[in-house]
């Protein structure tokens, strides 16, 4: 109740955000609400299916560029996103497959291989993707159902309730899964996969799901950034943003379902402020991070639920 | 009686050594069965074949005359195969009752469902409740399941095992780091969960006053293969296997 209650205020807060904050609060909102549904995705796969993935960034970049394309050739937000999703959910199918036949190390580099190739992709294949200059001029379309209705997108205050609208729809849907029973077999393969396969529940095909939901939610959060930032350029794709949702998992508590939310926003409120004073914020923030890992495997939010069930 | 798990010129080799070698069984339908043999006999390799876990090299395993020598563990969990390990394998960070649930879940099909919660999965629910009340586990039900006693473990081990509702199951080491009374009550537990569910049971097991008390039939086993199989009389009586276990009584 207390934690239905505690939701309900947070909402009505961030509902409230384009009254009493600035642009760049919105700006610097979005890209929190971003890295969490990036984070979430990732977390299904870490945190509860045991599979540590360094190359989520390829389908972030893919959702990113799909959504780019999209919207550079018919201007309609909805199509760009749905469209970037779609393409980042077929992707990371098909690279899934080839994928989840592996595990611990073998899974991890076999990941960073994808992403790389995507990253090299994004590079190279300069008609498709603009090369090192990426996509430019990207438009923030309308939101539009043809016939229903048609919200102009122009001022980042309308934009910024889309984001929050899809965040919001995807973490009740991430609640939703990791509470069902497809999330119990998931958490199941994640703390023994032999004991899963010998209660008949296929680990290859559950691993698939997870991954290409994983993929789902990286390419929904690179589908939301290109009408935000009207340019998608190939280091979206480069393994050191793979980093950024693995860094804001750990910093939240990969076992709590909060834990990549909580973990994002402080990733970003520290890199915001540790950059004001040096360049060098991914060494605080990795320092920040060893500590937590070292002495509080729960992250922030496992620091939480220890000292409130003390008592 | 019908044979329920039989196997032709089964073999495993690792490299020159032969875990298991030309082991022709016939596993009946509701006869608590036990495999015996030293260590390093092939005992576990040979439950790891039958219940998919390790694919043999040679032969062939049919259970109820339908070839399964090919087929994963998930697959045969299916068709009515079950097992427990040696080392202690349940899912340490879920509760005693998620342990349960699970593959009550799988067995019902019911793991693919994505958006329904667990508590409106009302028939497994309830089936997990039952068994976890069959294996003594309901006080512990909320538990962490890796912060119980190793006792409490392979009780829900063991729960885990029959919530398949399989056919056969197969138990490897069931009582191992327990105490003789715990090991006396657990073995009991297998045996009235024998009869209560008409589960055919095959245990490895070490204790010989346990295995002679309960097994309906005894193989024996040495150096991966078949020493001698028979009933607990008969097995008591083999010189071959008196020698095996140096002269014991057995």
């Amino acid at each position: 109740m207390k934690t239905r209650l505690a939701v309900l205020i947070l909402l009505f807060l961030l509902a409230l955000l384009p009254f009493y904050a600035g642009k760049y609060a919105l700006y610097v909102a979005i890209h929190i609400l971003l890295l969490s549904i990036f984070s979430l995705g990732f977390n299904l796969l870490f945190g509860y299916t045991g599979l540590l993935s360094f190359g989520q960034a390829g389908f972030y970049a893919v959702g990113a560029y799909g959504c780019g394309k999209i919207l550079l050739a018919y201007p309609s937000l909805l199509a760009g996103i749905v469209g970037g999703v779609l393409l980042a959910g077929a992707v990371s199918l098909l690279l899934g497959i080839l994928c989840i036949r592996h595990t611990r190390i073998y899974f991890s580099m076999l990941t960073l291989s994808f992403g790389m190739m995507i990253f090299s992709l994004a590079w190279k294949w300069r008609d498709m993707t603009g090369g090192d200059d990426g996509l430019v001029g990207i438009p923030r379309a309308p939101l539009e159902v043809p016939g229903l209705f048609k919200i102009n997108m122009a001022a980042m205050e309308n934009y910024y309730y889309v984001v929050l609208g899809f965040a919001v729809l995807a973490i009740y849907l991430f609640h939703r899964i990791i509470h069902s029973p497809m999330g119990l077999a998931m958490q199941g393969i994640r703390d023994s996969e032999t004991r899963t396969a010998c209660i008949g529940i296929s680990v290859q095909k559950y691993r698939l799901v997870a991954f290409t939901i994983a993929g789902l939610y990286a390419g929904l959060a690179g589908a939301l950034l290109p009408p935000l930032e009207s340019t998608v350029t190939p280091p979206l794709a480069h393994w050191s943003h793979s980093a950024e949702p693995v860094l804001a998992t750990l910093l939240g508590g990969i076992y709590a379902f909060s834990g990549p939310i909580v973990g994002s926003v402080l990733f970003y409120l520290l890199k915001d402020i540790i950059v004001r004073f040096t360049e060098y914020w991914l060494i605080c923030l990795g320092i920040i991070v060893v500590i937590l890992v070292m002495g509080f495997r729960g992250g922030v939010v496992g620091i939480f639920v220890r000292e409130g069930s003390r008592r | 009686m019908k044979d329920i798990i039989r196997t032709e010129s089964l073999g495993k080799y690792f490299g020159e050594m032969a875990a298991v070698h030309e082991v022709n069984l016939r596993l009946q339908e509701g006869l608590f069965t036990s495999v015996i043999g030293p260590n390093g006999a092939g005992k576990t390799t040979l439950i790891n074949l039958l219940s998919g876990y390790m694919l043999p090299d040679r032969g062939k395993i049919y259970f109820r005359e339908k070839e399964i020598t090919r087929l994963g563990p998930d697959k045969r969990v299916k068709l009515g195969i079950s097992r427990s390990f040696q080392v202690m394998n349940i899912f340490p960070r879920m509760t005693v009752f998620q342990n349960i649930l699970l593959p009550v879940l799988s067995r019902l099909n019911k793991t693919s469902s994505a958006f329904s919660s667990l508590q409106s999965q009302k028939e497994a629910v309830g089936e997990a409740e039952k068994i976890l009340g069959e294996v003594w586990l309901q006080e512990e039900k909320d538990f962490p399941a890796g912060e119980l006693s190793h006792g409490d473990q392979r009780l829900l081990e063991l729960g885990i095992a029959v919530a398949t509702n399989p056919q056969v199951c197969f138990l490897d080491e069931p009582s191992s780091g327990m105490n003789p009374i715990e090991r006396i009550k657990v073995l009991e537990l297998v045996k009235k969960l024998a009869s209560e569910r008409k589960t055919t049971f095959i245990i490895v097991e070490h204790d010989m006053d346990i295995v002679f008390s309960l097994s309906d039939w005894i193989v024996v086993m040495n150096r991966g293969e078949v020493l001698a199989e028979g009933k607990p009389g008969e097995i008591r009586e083999n010189q071959e296997v008196r020698d095996i276990y140096l002269g014991e009584e057995i």
